[in-house]
């Protein structure tokens, strides 16, 4: 009885656990995302330098842009080299395909649509690009990710709470006689609880650092091949500050004992 | 000591227990609360040491309005008073002296003075050659012994027993009531519930009686049976 307390108090610090580093990560990861947004304005291949030099004046002065990089076409080759590091061979092109474009950084995220729009009015621009809507699909991807995580960890809260208070249910059973005898004698209720509190935080505890234990192997274990797997996870996923997630865990299983077992003796001593 | 005043209880399965109980104990009074059984000689006792909560009325123990009492006063209360049962509710697992001091360990009291008042209480009840036994090492009376000691250990000012010799044989039982007597002396005031006649009979002290949840006789000098040997006075 008391292993399954352990255990799943365990099980549920080990999913709470989860939850908050996936959560930190999303997080992390859908703010730089959204910092990264950048428009591109493509050129028209016809483009002439005055057209060029009038597209360049008005970004310059529009207040919703932060910053706007003209990349000549040259450029614009040599950084898809380098950030394909060669697996496109571009020594097989006869001659550049890439247009002219601009580069251009937003002042703040939700105003990337409107200068958008404005951008791809401009005579000579081609067409405007932005990854906008991946990033929107991603926060809402999380936003879900986070309600359907949410409502696992209450659900196994409850169960864990319950499963605790069973247990120490069992132990206050099998001290009734004394119970009663402490209570006859004029012993507070608090001084009758606090044992069996501890018996709960005990067991809150031990799982949690079970499941802190877990995690922390199953971290040391997958994060190496992670990064292997996703290179570019190793800029984005800025890693959550591990001891404090470990702390906060372990304060977590040790409430979950607590609330379980006074819960069991509060309910024996009111009868 | 104790007051009583228009006390009913009613039990939540509907079944009224104390019907209109009106009752003044003096301070060092010596009390039989007689009455076959299921007349709620045992309700009335829980009543004191609010173990039931009256259903209506006022109850007064030593100063302590106990029909009003807060839960967490509960525990206070019972330090004012003392409690004996028929079986005896001694630890197993505890020897003579545990037991008893066991009853201050758990309202905090300090080991000094555990020390000095464990002795003191095994004396009184002639257990002190025995404080190293178990329960189940001792008569019944001897169990009995060690719960009134238990009892008496913080120094109440009132006593109850609950039927204190219904486990016990005729010797055994002479031997708690001429204990009880002795505890009664020193100026504790005592209520017994029994329905053991003999010894109501021939402590001739005052005796009140139930019937179905009503006083029905309360007498200075009574018997158990109203009216049986010396000329009785049948007061309302």
């Amino acid at each position: 009885m008391q292993a399954t307390a352990v255990g799943t108090v365990a099980i549920t610090i080990i999913l709470l656990g989860l939850f908050l580093f996936v959560r930190g990560a999303l997080t992390e990861l859908g703010g730089k995302l959204l910092d990264q947004i950048e428009v591109s304005a493509y050129l028209r291949s016809d483009v002439t330098p005055a057209q060029t030099a009038a597209i360049a004046r008005f970004l310059k002065q529009d207040p919703h842009i932060a910053s706007a990089q003209f990349v000549p076409k040259k450029q614009g080759l040599a950084e898809l080299r380098t950030r394909t590091k060669g697996a496109i061979d571009t020594a097989l092109l006869t001659e550049n395909p890439l247009p002219d474009k601009f580069r251009i950084k937003a002042r703040d995220p939700d105003g990337v649509p409107a200068v958008a729009a404005s951008v791809g009015r401009l005579s000579g621009v081609d067409n405007v690009v932005y990854g906008q809507k991946i990033v929107q699909r991603l926060l809402q991807l999380g936003a879900v990710l986070r309600r359907i995580g949410i409502g696992v960890i209450v659900v196994f809260f409850v169960v864990a709470g319950i499963i605790i208070s069973n247990t120490i249910r069992l132990t206050v059973y099998a001290r009734r006689r004394e119970i009663a005898i402490m209570q006859l004698v004029g012993a507070t209720s608090t001084y009758i609880r606090l044992p069996f509190i501890c018996e709960g935080l005990l067991d809150g505890v031990i799982g949690a650092l079970l499941a802190v234990a877990l995690l922390a192997a199953a971290r040391a274990a997958l994060w190496p091949r992670l990064l292997e797997a996703l290179p570019w996870a190793q800029l984005t996923l800025v890693p959550v500050d591990v001891r404090v997630l470990a702390a906060q865990l372990v304060v977590v299983g040790a409430a979950i004992g607590v609330v379980g077992s006074w819960i069991s003796v509060g309910r024996h001593l009111r009868t | 000591m104790i007051s009583l005043r228009a006390v009913s209880l009613v039990y939540p399965n509907g079944v009224r227990a104390l019907d209109n109980i009106n009752l003044e104990i003096a301070k060092g009074d010596f009390v039989f609360l007689v009455g076959d059984s299921g007349t709620g000689k045992s309700s009335l006792l829980r009543l004191l040491y609010r173990e039931a909560k009256s259903t209506a009325g006022e109850i007064s123990v030593d100063g302590i309005r106990v029909d009003r009492l807060r839960r967490n006063r509960i525990a206070a209360l019972r330090r004012h008073l003392g409690v004996v049962f028929q079986d005896f509710k001694l630890l197993t697992d505890k020897t003579v002296w545990e037991n008893v001091a066991f009853a201050m360990q758990v309202t905090g009291a300090h080991t000094r003075d555990i020390m000095r008042q464990v002795p003191r209480v095994l004396d009184l009840v002639g257990l002190s050659h025995k404080s190293r036994m178990y329960p189940n090492e001792l008569s019944g009376g001897e169990q009995q012994r060690t719960a009134i000691a238990r009892a008496l250990v913080n120094n109440p000012k009132l006593l109850l027993c609950d039927e204190p010799t219904g486990n016990l044989d005729p010797a055994n039982t002479s031997e708690i009531t001429a204990l009880l007597l002795r505890i009664n002396l020193k100026g504790t005031t005592v209520v017994v519930a029994t329905h053991n006649q003999a010894v109501v009979d021939r402590m001739r002290r005052r005796v009140v009686r139930l019937d179905d949840g009503r006083i029905t006789t309360d007498e200075e000098r009574g018997y158990y049976y109203l009216g049986l040997g010396e000329s009785q006075v049948l007061s309302g």
